[in-house]
């Protein structure tokens, strides 16, 4: 099976001795839209800049459709990068930026006004083709980034940020024309972002980094339900954490743990030392449910925004937790600050892993 | 209330400081137009054009020699040009390398700077003492247009240095990940870009080796330089057709700087447009 990217343990480590990336495992299929995702400094960036071929690879091999492209300079790979503040040519208009690749290889006049106008038509251009692009928008511009990385038609397109610096509103929509063109092209996508919505919204499968570590490589909701480390249970949605002593294996599939506010239950081996339980899997219940974990504690804060309520509850611990539950419910609205609370989870969504 | 004294004695201030500066310019200029037997002095005895004439060989034998500067104007100028292309090249190029970190890149720098730190005395007489010693006549062309370039190339190198510094790699990347190879690279994307600083550079070279002079006296040779043969003409007595001949390069500087600044004037919208895209 060939896959359109393939990296093997890729590492750099700068002459200094700093290790920016180490042992980056990854296998693209054709037409996948893979994110890295990660906090600055993770190295996301970096790795991207390596399959571009802009930034030496000291540790590992990158491999596409089968070719070893590690030492090949950046011209001469399948790849096409769109920067974060998209790299437009000063000098020429939306035109002739996005004609450049095809015009500087010398394709014939016809065949490239025919490509270069097609995509122009597709992103919605040609009424500012003969305009500069520092009249346009961000949006406009973003988009002019994309018609000209995507108009010398290359096998995989690399996205550093390209989110970044425009506006929320904005971020949505081209969110979407990138999501819906990626699937009309069939191109494979590499899309670097800091933003987790973004990450979990767009892509396939979501890489997460941190200190130049491949966390974990999972699908949006897999990386959600079920992280498989401490940092991604701690950066991707909102999670309680809760560290104990491994009682082994219970029920199949499931593992306990003997924690300081009791036992908890999880999907896990049972040699575990963390419980990740998202703040949206508690609810209020009665003391001593049976089939549930219940945690025991103080109401000390209550929010209710629209249908969702935000509770910060003390534990006995004193530990204070984060959860979220429906607003609408009478147990909910019937609570007072100060009041005691149980709260329930099923051990279904809770997740163990190793501290 | 402090503004009402501070700014107008400020303003008479550099009004003064601008006359000062411009002053000998100014009474050059005015007595450029004495008239044909007035001296190199006030007070002008008649307006005329007469010595321009003189200058440009129009006027009937006269008791001052013609200055002999036709020959020498053209060998600046000529010499100059060649300055100014190569020192540009070079400069351009050293900068494109200093742009990434190299082993030896700190003493190599100094190197080149020290090309107009040294006292043009001593490179200029060194300069000779080393053609004398190897055999090699000294001619404008040759002696001293090595230290022309010697001495405008770090002028040049500075100020591409400066271009580079503020330049967005990011560009030339979007450009390599097209598929376009680095020398298509620089030339239709840097080069475009970096012009005004280009011009910069050339302009730099050109006026500073137009009137080089310590450097240039040593390593001459026979033929001069526009400012050494004005300056053998004052060892005899001096005549208006100096000045007239002084207004006259002054314009010609002036047309260079309003040439550059045209140029200037057309790619920095593009400059401007380049920042705008750095900021957003």
């Amino acid at each position: 099976m060939l896959h359109d990217l393939e990296l093997i343990s890729v590492g750099k480590t700068y002459p200094d001795g700093t290790v920016a990336v180490s042992d980056f495992d990854l296998k693209v299929e054709k037409g996948e839209f893979v994110a890295f995702l990660g906090p600055s400094g993770c190295g996301k960036s970096t790795t991207l800049r390596m399959i571009a071929g802009f930034e030496d690879i000291t540790n590992g091999e990158v491999m596409m459709m089968g070719h070893n492209m590690t030492h090949v300079p950046p011209e001469k790979r399948p790849t096409s990068m769109i920067f974060q503040n998209y790299a437009l040519f000063p000098h020429m208009n939306v035109r002739e930026n996005v004609a450049f690749g095809l015009d500087v290889k010398g394709m014939p006049k016809a065949e490239r006004d025919r490509k270069v106008d097609r995509i122009l038509d597709m992103f919605n251009l040609d009424p500012v083709a003969n305009r500069k692009a520092d009249k346009l928008s961000g949006g406009q511009r973003q988009r002019i980034a994309l018609a000209r990385g995507l108009v010398v038609e290359p096998e995989i397109l690399l996205l550093d940020e390209p989110l970044g610096a425009l506006d929320a509103n904005l971020r949505r929509i081209i969110q979407n024309e990138l999501k819906l063109l990626q699937r009309e092209l069939g191109i494979t996508f590499i899309f670097v972002t800091h933003a987790q919505s973004e990450a979990l919204g767009l892509s396939d499968r979501v890489v997460v980094m941190s200190n130049g570590v491949v966390e974990q490589i999972s699908p949006p909701q897999q990386l959600y339900r079920r992280p498989q480390t401490p940092f991604v249970a701690d950066f991707i949605g909102s999670n309680t954490l809760i560290e104990g002593k491994p009682l082994g294996a219970g029920a199949p599939g499931f593992g306990r743990l003997d924690s300081p506010v009791g036992r908890i239950e999880g999907v896990g081996q049972g040699n575990e030392t963390l419980a990740v339980i998202p703040a949206e899997a508690f609810r209020i219940v009665p003391q001593n449910t049976d089939g549930e974990i219940t945690l025991s504690g103080t109401l000390i804060e209550r929010k209710l925004v629209g249908a969702v309520g935000h509770l910060n509850v003390r534990l006995a611990d004193a530990r204070e937790i984060s959860v979220e539950v429906s607003a609408d419910r009478p147990e909910v609205r019937a609570l007072a600050l100060g009041a005691s609370v149980t709260l329930g989870v099923d051990p279904n969504s809770v997740t163990l892993v190793h501290a | 209330m402090q503004s009402r004294i501070l700014r107008p004695t400020l303003a008479i201030y550099t009004a003064a400081f601008l006359l000062f500066l411009y002053g000998p310019m100014i009474v050059l200029a005015i007595l450029s137009f004495q008239s044909s037997d007035g001296g190199p002095q006030f007070p002008i005895r008649d307006w005329s054009i007469y010595w321009y004439q003189h200058l440009l060989g129009l006027t009937e034998t006269s008791r001052v020699s013609q200055l002999p500067v036709g020959d020498s104007l053209l060998r600046s100028i000529l010499l100059a040009f060649m300055t100014t292309v190569v020192s540009t090249i070079l400069g351009v190029m050293s900068a494109e390398a200093f742009r990434t970190k190299f082993k030896g890149s700190g003493p190599a720098f100094y190197l080149i700077i020290l090309g107009m730190m040294v006292p043009g005395v001593l490179v200029g007489l060194g300069m000779a003492l080393l053609s004398n010693t190897l055999g090699i006549g000294r001619a404008w062309w040759g002696t001293s247009f090595v230290l022309h370039v010697v001495y405008t190339y770090p002028f040049a190198f500075l100020v591409m240095l400066a271009i580079f510094n503020r330049f967005d790699r990011s560009v030339e990347e979007a450009s390599l990940s097209l598929g376009v190879s680095p020398a298509q690279t620089f030339r239709r994307v840097t080069f475009p870009i970096i012009f005004p600083g280009v011009l910069s550079a050339m302009l730099f070279s050109f006026t500073l080796s137009y009137d080089e002079f310590s450097r240039t006296l040593f390593t001459i040779g026979s033929q001069l330089t526009l400012p050494l043969a004005i300056y053998g003409t004052f060892s005899v007595e001096i005549y208006p057709n100096i000045f007239a001949f002084g207004v006259l390069t002054t314009l010609f500087s002036f047309t260079l700087l309003v040439i550059y600044g045209l140029l200037m004037k057309r790619f920095t919208a593009k400059a401007a447009r380049f920042k705008g895209q750095e900021e957003n």
